[in-house]
């Protein structure tokens, strides 16, 4: 789980306003051409290109190198991007952004029959928020109070767009397990009268892991019997579909891919050997706050580890979080990435990227490939994002220096092929949306007021009608 | 003393025509009468008998043994159908002990919502209807409901009422008439409580009644060698839905609740009906196939001007677009009706109005609270019209019925006039429902001492029969209260309380005294005092 949150201030007016971007609709023809000109580009796995242009076509990137080796075709909309820098579009791969209700299904050890993707809302003003700060993809966890919880989704920040159209076709499914205090219920408790819930304990963390895949590897033997009867010609009675069984069965297919919330060494060793012992994969540890202390265990198992760079001591199980865990966890061989697990972090994971250059000494590539094409591998997506390469989803930011720098900003963003945040729009649109609300609410109250004046001119007039029965 | 003696006397005293047992004949002459299934007819004449509709028209021979009830100047209609409330369900939290009355001492129970509903719920045995509540309905025209616990995730089969005087099962239209699933989590602690955990609890359920349906087709050819499924009242319930024999009614507000339900019901090739459906302006051609019975109780604006300015735009927008919802669909071609979800009775027509006033003629208002209902409902054989042989539920106003200053003069319901409420039953009527609201309803300013400092929430809470509902808003984002009930003086409700990182639920207990309430909320960082005060 999280650093605590600062509460967001409602009425920072600004911010609420922007919100409204989402009924402003930016249609752009889906065969559109825009050419990035004169821009430098941090390609993440190709270098860095100098005066360089990237050619976008449709939803995917038509062309990348220097000026002149790019053509622009005629009619194509041309960004001036002189003295500017273009990155891929940043990838978190710990959100909880955009979920509508509570991110955790509590009530059982294990939910995962519950998805996030059944409850995505379009209209959480953080989504547009994460793309001003150069953030175009995410994968939205359910949240961590039990050791299975439910099936999270990997989206991109199509603000603007229906939600439907949010989830990242042909990503790989996905689910969120947890280890440590919050699964054992040590952060929060249940109202009073209502009973403790199992597991109170790490050993009865890994117990609960363990018996969900023994009783998915039961249920799928039930199916398989139930299958080879029909088989033999039997008409057998069906077994119950379980939704919860299923997907417990998925994660052993190799079809969903599962990331471990966790903290402590002995409890990431733990689910690497549960892992081993019952057959499935972890994909991505999450948090992996004492990584560097098993970073060559965690990297001989081919295991990610998404963590933050510098949050530490917000609960016991935190208190041996160091910062140089993403430098040594990388130099380790693991495949490590930056994420935010906040709305309000998610919007300037570049500067967790290049603390990463001060505590460890990673170089200014290793350290973009932290928020980019490291999560992208992470989520199996990275033949088509976190880098700028031809043919990949043209998702991409433009910068106003160096993205490593703390001083550099998001210009536009564009999320496949589609310019989904500009900052010169969104001072106008700032605007426009604040004399909308003052329009609206004038009209309501003089609304008020009209009823008001009429009921008072009908009282008198009640008299006459009430003796007319 | 019997019914039928009761009645005898009363003849007897005023031989007024309101003895339930003699539905008798009428001739309802001199108004304007409004079909609905025609044009309006200036001086039509509407004869009843014996409980059904014998003729209707300008021209009609008045029958020698029919009384005349001239209603000059008047206007005619069939009766309205209400096709979505929970009448006669006392959502109040069930009292441990004897329970009833108010004015003992507060439960120490903690609330809880009543009654338990599932599938196999049904509301024709357990609704209880007061005379008090049928009355406000028909002083306001509506002669037909349909009703069903609002409580629940599963909120159970519905039963289709005719309003008349008299015992339930003469009021039966249709048992059974629809399944209806609403999108709410349960307490926290207790699966689902999340509304990821209802909309997989639903598929779980209804592939529950899938896998019983096929199990028992084949034991029942076969039971020799086979394990003896399980007999199920709920997976039986489900079946007939998923037969499609019973349509499921969805409550759905939002455009993003409705397309959860339009995604559940085409997984499982249901036959639905979508209710509440107040954002239906946004997605009206995406609505065309489905019928859709549109709650017109409008989202309400906060009483002050600074809670006002403090809601953002997109909830300002959307209180002032909902009330287009009508006139929206009826230019898309959908087939909806009006009803008055969890309205109070006064509030139906009021709404209706506003809906009239955003753009709805009256012609397509009245359409639509009863002919479009009753097909809705599949009862337009019966009624919905005033049509030979229909019901003869027939209402009687002394304006256009939607008009501002209308009043209901008279009700025939199954050819039986019935009784309105006296200016005196009106006046004790809202006295009651004063006394009910109080002591939650308001505006309050809570304050939560959570271990990261304070936290400061507005909420604004509404009664209704013992279930609190409303919204909040402050420092942990803003949204509507859920799982909300009182006991006497206690009260329970639980918010989706955001923070930077997450959505999490907050579960209030507290005690209201006077215009404070105090109590502690449940949270996933622990349990926190908090503590309130009811502003004007």
């Amino acid at each position: 789980m999280k650093k605590r949150a600062a509460s967001s201030g409602r009425r920072a007016g600004v911010a609420v306003i922007a919100f409204f971007a989402a009924v402003a609709a930016f249609a752009q023809s889906r065969d559109s051409v825009v050419a990035i000109r004169d821009a430098t580009i941090l390609t993440v796995t190709k270098g860095k290109i100098e005066h360089g242009t990237v050619l976008i076509r449709g939803s995917k990137i038509a062309a990348v190198g220097p000026n002149d080796s790019v053509t622009v075709p005629a009619g194509a909309q041309v960004i001036d991007a002189a003295g500017k820098f273009v990155l891929p579009g940043i990838i978190d791969t710990h959100s909880h952004t955009g979920v509508d209700g509570s991110v955790n299904e509590i009530s059982l050890p294990n939910t995962g029959m519950v998805r996030i993707g059944d409850v995505m809302t379009n209209e959480d003003v953080s989504a547009y928020r994460q793309l001003a700060g150069g953030t175009t993809t995410a994968l939205v966890l359910h949240g961590s109070a039990n050791p299975i919880g439910g099936q999270s989704q990997i989206v991109k920040w199509k603000w603007g767009h229906p939600v439907s159209e949010w989830p990242v076709v042909g990503a790989p499914r996905t689910i969120k397990f947890a280890l440590g205090e919050n699964p054992k219920s040590s952060n929060f408790r249940p109202p009073p009268g209502t009973p403790l819930q199992y597991p109170q304990t790490r050993m009865g963390v890994e117990e609960v892991i363990r018996k969900s895949f023994t009783d998915a590897k039961d249920y799928t033997a039930r199916w398989d019997e139930y299958d080879a009867r029909r088989k033999r010609g039997e008409n057998p009675l069906p077994p119950r579909r379980d939704l919860l069984m299923e997907t417990m069965a998925d994660i052993l297919r190799g079809n969903i891919d599962v990331h471990s919330h966790c903290y402590r060494a002995d409890e990431i060793m733990m689910l690497l050997n549960l892992s081993d012992e019952m057959g499935f994969k972890v994909r991505e540890l999450q948090h992996v706050l004492e990584g560097y202390k098993v970073a060559r265990e965690i990297a001989a198992h081919g295991v990610g580890g998404g963590t933050f760079i510098d949050w530490w001591g917000y609960k016991a199980e935190a208190y041996d979080a160091i910062p140089y865990n993403v430098a040594l966890m990388e130099r380790a061989g693991v495949l490590t990435s930056v994420n935010s697990d906040s709305d309000e972090l998610a919007r300037h994971l570049n500067q967790d990227a290049a603390k990463a250059m001060k505590y460890g000494g990673l170089t200014e590539e290793e350290a973009l490939r932290l928020c980019t094409i490291n999560p992208a591998k992470q989520l199996r997506l990275d033949s088509r994002i976190g880098s700028i390469e031809v043919g990949k989803d043209a998702d991409l930011a433009i910068w106003t220096g160096h993205p490593l720098s703390t001083y550099s900003r998001v210009e536009s963003t564009f999320v496949e092929g589609e310019m989904l945040f500009d900052r010169q729009r969104d001072l106008q649109l700032r605007k426009d949306l604040a004399k909308e609300k003052s329009d609206r609410l004038k009209k309501e109250a003089d609304d008020e007021a009209a009823k008001k004046k009429k009921d008072a001119a009908a009282a008198p007039a009640k008299k006459p009608e009430d003796t007319n029965e | 003393m019997s019914r039928r003696s009761v009645c005898f006397v009363v003849l007897l005293l005023l031989a007024a025509p309101l003895c339930a047992d003699a539905p008798g004949v009428y001739a309802i002459t001199g108004g304007t009468v409004h079909p609905v299934s025609g044009g309006a007819i200036e001086k039509g004449v509407v004869i009843i008998r014996d409980g059904l509709i014998e003729a209707v028209g300008a021209n009609v021979a008045i029958p020698p043994d029919a009384t005349v009830i001239d209603v000059k100047g008047g206007h005619v209609y069939p009766g309205l159908i209400d096709a979505a409330t929970s009448l006669g369900f006392v959502a109040a939290p069930r009292r441990r002990g004897f329970g009833g009355g108010g004015g003992g001492a507060p439960a120490a129970a903690p609330a809880s919502q009543a009654p338990e509903t599932s599938p196999a719920f049904l509301a024709v045995r357990e609704a209880k209807l007061s005379d008090d509540d049928v009355e406000a309905k028909r002083a306001t025209g509506v002669t037909t409901i349909l009703t069903v616990p609002s409580s629940g995730i599963f909120n159970g089969q519905s039963v289709i009422l005719n309003l008349g005087e008299g015992s339930m099962e003469a009021r039966v239209i249709r048992a059974g008439a629809t399944q209806q699933v609403s999108f709410t989590p349960r307490a926290a602690w207790t699966y689902p409580d999340s509304l990821m955990g209802v909309i997989s609890y639903i598929k779980q359920s209804l592939l529950d009644a899938q896998q019983n349906a096929a199990a028992l087709a084949i034991y029942n050819q076969n039971p020799a060698g086979n394990k003896r499924p399980d007999q199920s009242a709920s997976a039986d319930a489900l079946a007939a839905v998923l037969r499609r024999d019973v349509p499921v009614v969805f409550v759905a507000d939002s455009e993003l609740a409705m397309r959860r339900a339009m995604a559940i019901a085409n997984e499982f090739k249901l036959r639905y009906i979508l209710s509440g459906a107040r954002q239906g302006y946004r997605m009206a051609n995406d609505l065309k196939s489905i019928p859709v019975l549109v709650s017109v109780k409008w989202p309400a604006a906060p009483a002050s001007k600074e809670d006002k300015e403090e809601q953002p735009l997109r909830v300002i927008r959307d209180r002032q677009l909902a009330p287009t919802t009508p006139a929206v669909l009826q230019k898309s071609g959908v087939n909806f009706a009006l009803v008055s979800g969890p309205a109070k009775s006064g509030e139906f027509i009021a709404g209706i109005r506003k809906a009239i006033e955003n753009g709805l003629s009256s012609d397509d208002a009245l359409r639509a609270t009863t002919l479009a209902p009753a097909r809705i409902l599949g009862i337009d054989r019966q009624l919905g019209t005033l049509e030979k042989g229909k019901i003869a539920n027939v209402v009687v106003s002394d304006k256009p019925i939607f008009d501002e200053k209308a009043k209901v003069t008279r009700v025939f319901i199954d050819g039986r006039e019935t009784k309105l409420p006296s200016p005196e039953d009106t006046a004790r009527r809202g006295a009651a429902a004063a006394a009910d609201a109080s002591p939650v309803e308001g505006t309050w300013r809570i304050t939560v001492k959570t271990s990261t400092g304070d936290a400061s929430i507005t909420a604004t809470l509404h009664v209704e029969n013992g279930v609190v509902t409303g919204t909040f808003s402050g420092d942990r984002g803003s949204g509507s209260i859920r799982n909300g009930s009182i006991d006497g003086t206690t009260v329970e409700f639980t918010i989706a309380a955001k923070t930077e990182t997450e959505a999490t639920d907050w579960v209030f207990h507290g005690t209201v005294s006077g215009t404070n309430m105090n109590g502690t909320v449940s949270t996933n960082l622990g349990t926190f005092q908090f503590s309130g005060s009811k502003g004007q």
